[in-house]
């Protein structure tokens, strides 16, 4: 078998490729500075590509699974509805110096929507972009990746990956075809890197300490549906969702149909989240989680045992932004070392 | 700390208050969170310390009322005032609640940040109730501290220099990045709606998309129904995700209160709510 | 740009402004009457929408109006002292107070949205309110800064239909 194709970068090659990029018609993306947002971009010195930048306020899941997508249009005419679908009109794009916890994050999202039905909003948006992600340096005391499976260093989910090396230069793997393809495409920017290229690397960054063990908690969870912990750990929770929206891989939505006037409008999915307290409530106005602690413990189960159980994979990466953004501060990873420590007294 | 820990451990032993809403330390020491403490040993995890933000008040209106007993509340200064204000809109009585109020030396815009003047949320900057004016008992001191220049009236100065399209278009790129998520509400104290007007369907007068045009209407609508009422804890803007700042809009609002009807929310338990009253001197100047 | 697509407002040399008024059943649209059945003659850009009375009038429709396309709202209601249900207009005006300068700082100027009072008797004074608000928002132009909120949920022309 082949060894990972392995390439060596630099800074300005980076900031070169955004040029030509641009000039194909390739929607660019970058991770904004420090603490903000994804941004497009059209200029290489607009580039962000640090590994030591806190991750951006918004996962990456937007451009895959966006806050608002109009499903189709609609138009009342004289014999009926006129139905219109959004044209498709997705350029080809790449996202660059994308985390770890957030380039993994879409083929876990990727189960639950090509489970029965193929969502082909979500399949086109990730078929159309090459992901090229970054190792990370950067940890603070809201990161977990390592207690879910993922290190600063784990290429899961990105096509290419970026490790830092000397002199502002880059060992640049390609780990899928289609990362492959776009170094072969954009190939005067990557050079293949040789043995000595590759001892340029920098030392690999520590990352954060690992807090629990997600199989534990699993276990916990099996046999605790009822447990005073969920009352512990969600009665102060306020149901903002900040947490859900945040999170790279909360992939909830709620469709709806907004008008436009008297006759028309348009079908669109928003983003939701199970920490509303609408979310579960029926028509007849019964609430089956009527309280905040109920709301909680869906929110723990679905990430470390629901999703586990149907799709093999916790539905985490680790990033901490739910934790790093919750007004009341409300820490997911340390929910699950109490859990594991419940586990520990159980065995 | 010992003086609201054995405020707390009495109002609970004397079954006065069925439970205290106050700060706890999270595991790491480093920084409080909410804590709702049911008994005397609970309570003794109490704390308050300069990374107290929470405007606690919002579990007034969240929290099943007790059937025996007051709900205890540990209050800043800047938190008793949402206290008043829902006494003031019937949400509870007087005698519904224990104040333990916190003589406060000002607490911190970034928790992970020490205290300091340049890591100061405005409203420790215009703050004018370090010791709290109402409470059942008062414990801890306050410390005077270093105030620096308020960026909201900065900003809010550089709103009013710019024209209409300018301001128009500030809020366009702010609202833009709302996602709907609602949490400025849910950390409101003073939006406690069973159903909010967001989450109305038929008809629906807020789209729940996080498209432009149901971003302007939810933020307007919102900042509209807490004019007069806000009581600016900006709980709402350290809670948004997106950084939008929501303080522009409810200042506005409590400076109109301030001029035209030399009226602060929550300060006089006794007062009629301002938007809920009327008077017949009322500015009429507008009107053609 | 999508309320009603009445043709005649659609004339492409001169821009006619839209205008939503809100009025109370009482007073002003009582009043508005009067004018019609006085055949006094007025500029035909407004749509009236009848409420029991201004302190029915949600700030949340306004916003609608202008959601709609509207590029001016005019609301109105029985004079201080005079209404139906004696204060409704009271506490509506105190709203209002409120209102005018939130929209204000949010970059929606006064020469959209305008304040009368016009009594049952007032057939004259209604025609003259109008007619002054229209030629207002006239001088202003099409309220194109909120018509650009709203582009996104016409129903789009088939080559403009998007998925971006
Ligand atoms: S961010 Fe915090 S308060 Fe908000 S819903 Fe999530 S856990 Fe609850
Ligand atoms: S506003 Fe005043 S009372 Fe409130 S936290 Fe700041 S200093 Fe303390
Ligand atoms: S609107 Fe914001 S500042 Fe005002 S009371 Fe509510 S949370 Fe506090
Ligand atoms: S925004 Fe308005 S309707 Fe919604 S909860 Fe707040 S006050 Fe109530
Ligand atoms: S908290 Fe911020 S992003 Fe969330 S709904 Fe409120 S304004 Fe929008």
């Amino acid at each position: 078998m082949q060894a990972m194709k392995q390439f060596i970068t630099t800074d300005e090659k980076l900031r070169q490729l955004v040029h030509a990029l641009s000039k194909n018609a390739w929607n660019i993306i970058s991770a904004g500075k420090e603490g903000t947002n994804f941004i497009y971009i059209n200029d290489g010195k607009d580039l962000v590509i640090n590994a030591d930048s806190k991750p951006t306020k918004l996962s990456a899941k937007e451009f895959f699974f966006p806050k608002t997508e109009p499903l189709f249009f609609y138009k009342k005419n004289h014999d009926g509805v006129d139905l219109l679908d959004p044209k498709d009109v997705l350029r080809k794009t790449v996202l660059f110096g994308v985390k770890p916890c957030d380039a993994a994050a879409v083929p876990v999202m990727g189960k639950v929507f090509n489970w029965d039905y193929k969502d082909e909003f979500f399949n086109r948006r990730v078929e159309q972009t090459v992901i090229i992600g970054m190792a990370c340096s950067y940890s603070d005391v809201y990161c977990f990746c390592t207690s879910t499976g993922l290190s600063p260093e784990s290429s899961k989910g990105s096509d290419v990956f970026l490790k830092p090396a000397q002199n502002s230069s880059y060992i640049a793997e390609a780990v899928t075809p289609k990362g492959e393809a776009f170094v072969v495409e954009f190939s005067s920017f990557f050079d293949a890197a040789n043995e000595n290229d590759v001892k340029l690397l920098l030392n690999s960054p520590k990352g954060p300490e690992k807090k629990f063990d997600a199989n534990q908690v699993k276990q916990w969870l099996d046999g605790h549906f009822e447990d005073p912990l969920w009352n512990e750990v969600g009665e102060t929770c306020l149901g903002c969702a900040q947490c859900a929206f945040t999170c790279p891989t909360c992939h909830c939505f709620d469709i709806v149909d907004e008008s436009c006037g008297y006759n028309c409008g348009r079908r669109v999915k928003n983003w939701d989240g199970c920490q509303f307290g609408l979310f579960t409530k029926h028509a007849s106005g019964h609430n089956p989680r009527g309280h905040q602690p109920e709301r909680y413990r869906q929110r723990i189960s679905h990430k470390f045992k629901y999703y586990q159980d149907k799709f093999g994979e916790i539905l985490c990466t680790g990033c901490g932004r739910c934790t790093r953004g919750c007004p009341v501060g409300i820490d997911i990873a340390e929910i699950a070392q109490e859990i594991n420590k419940r586990n520990s007294v159980l065995v | 700390m010992q003086e609201l820990i054995q405020a707390a451990q009495a109002a609970l032993t004397s079954k006065e208050a069925a439970f205290i809403i106050g700060y706890a330390l999270t595991p790491d020491g480093k920084k409080t969170r909410p804590f709702i403490a049911r008994t005397p040993d609970e309570a003794a995890k109490l704390v308050f310390n300069h990374t107290c933000a929470h405007n606690l008040a919002v579990y007034l209106t969240r929290i099943a009322k007790p059937k025996e007993g007051k709900m205890g509340i540990v209050a800043k200064g800047c938190d008793t005032r949402a206290i008043v204000a829902l006494i003031q809109e019937n949400k509870i009585t007087r005698d519904q609640v224990y104040i333990i109020g916190v003589n406060c030396s000002g607490v911190t815009a970034d928790v992970t940040l020490p205290f300091g003047a340049d890591n100061l949320p405005s409203k420790c900057i215009m703050c004018q109730v370090q010791v709290p004016p109402v409470s059942d008992v008062l414990v801890g001191t306050a410390a005077p501290y270093d105030k620096p220049k308020d960026a909201v009236t900065e900003r809010m100065q550089l709103l009013e220099a710019m024209n209409e399209h300018e301001r128009f278009a500030f809020w366009a790129s702010e609202f833009e990045k709302c996602i709907k998520c609602y949490a400025c509400r849910q950390t409101c104290p003073m939006c406690y709606c069973e159903q909010c007007i967001v989450d109305k369907t038929v008809p629906r007068w807020i789209e729940s998309s996080a498209s432009l045009r149901g971003n302007f209407s939810w933020n307007m609508i919102r900042a509209f129904h807490l004019a007069g009422r806000c009581i600016g804890c900006g709980e709402c803007e350290r809670a948004c995700p997106m950084d939008i700042p929501l303080m522009l809009l409810n200042r506005k609002m409590g400076m109109v209160a301030m001029q035209q009807f030399n009226y602060r929310h929550g300060v006089n338990p006794e007062e009629p709510t301002l938007v809920g009253s009327y008077n017949m001197q009322d500015n009429n100047e507008f009107f053609k | 740009m999508n309320f009603i697509n009445d043709d005649i407002f659609m004339a492409e040399e001169k821009f006619e402004p839209k205008i939503t008024c809100f009025v109370c059943n009482w007073c002003t649209y009582t009043g508005a009457d009067l004018a019609g059945t006085s055949r006094l003659k007025q500029q035909t850009n407004a749509r009236l929408i009848r409420v029991p009375c201004t302190g029915r009038i949600d700030p949340v429709f306004i916003i609608k109006a202008f959601e709609s396309g509207a590029d001016g709202v005019l609301v109105s209601g029985c004079h201080p002292a005079d209404c139906h249900y004696n204060t409704g207009n009271y506490h509506a005006r105190r709203r209002w107070i409120f209102f005018r300068e939130l929209l204000k700082q949010v970059g929606i100027p006064e020469s959209r949205l305008h304040f009368s009072w016009v009594s049952a008797s007032e057939g004259k004074k209604w025609v003259d309110v109008v007619n002054g608000v229209i030629d207002t928002v006239r001088k202003e132009g099409p309220f194109e800064d909120y018509h650009k909120v709203n582009t996104e949920f016409a129903f789009p022309e088939p080559e403009e239909a998007v998925c971006s």
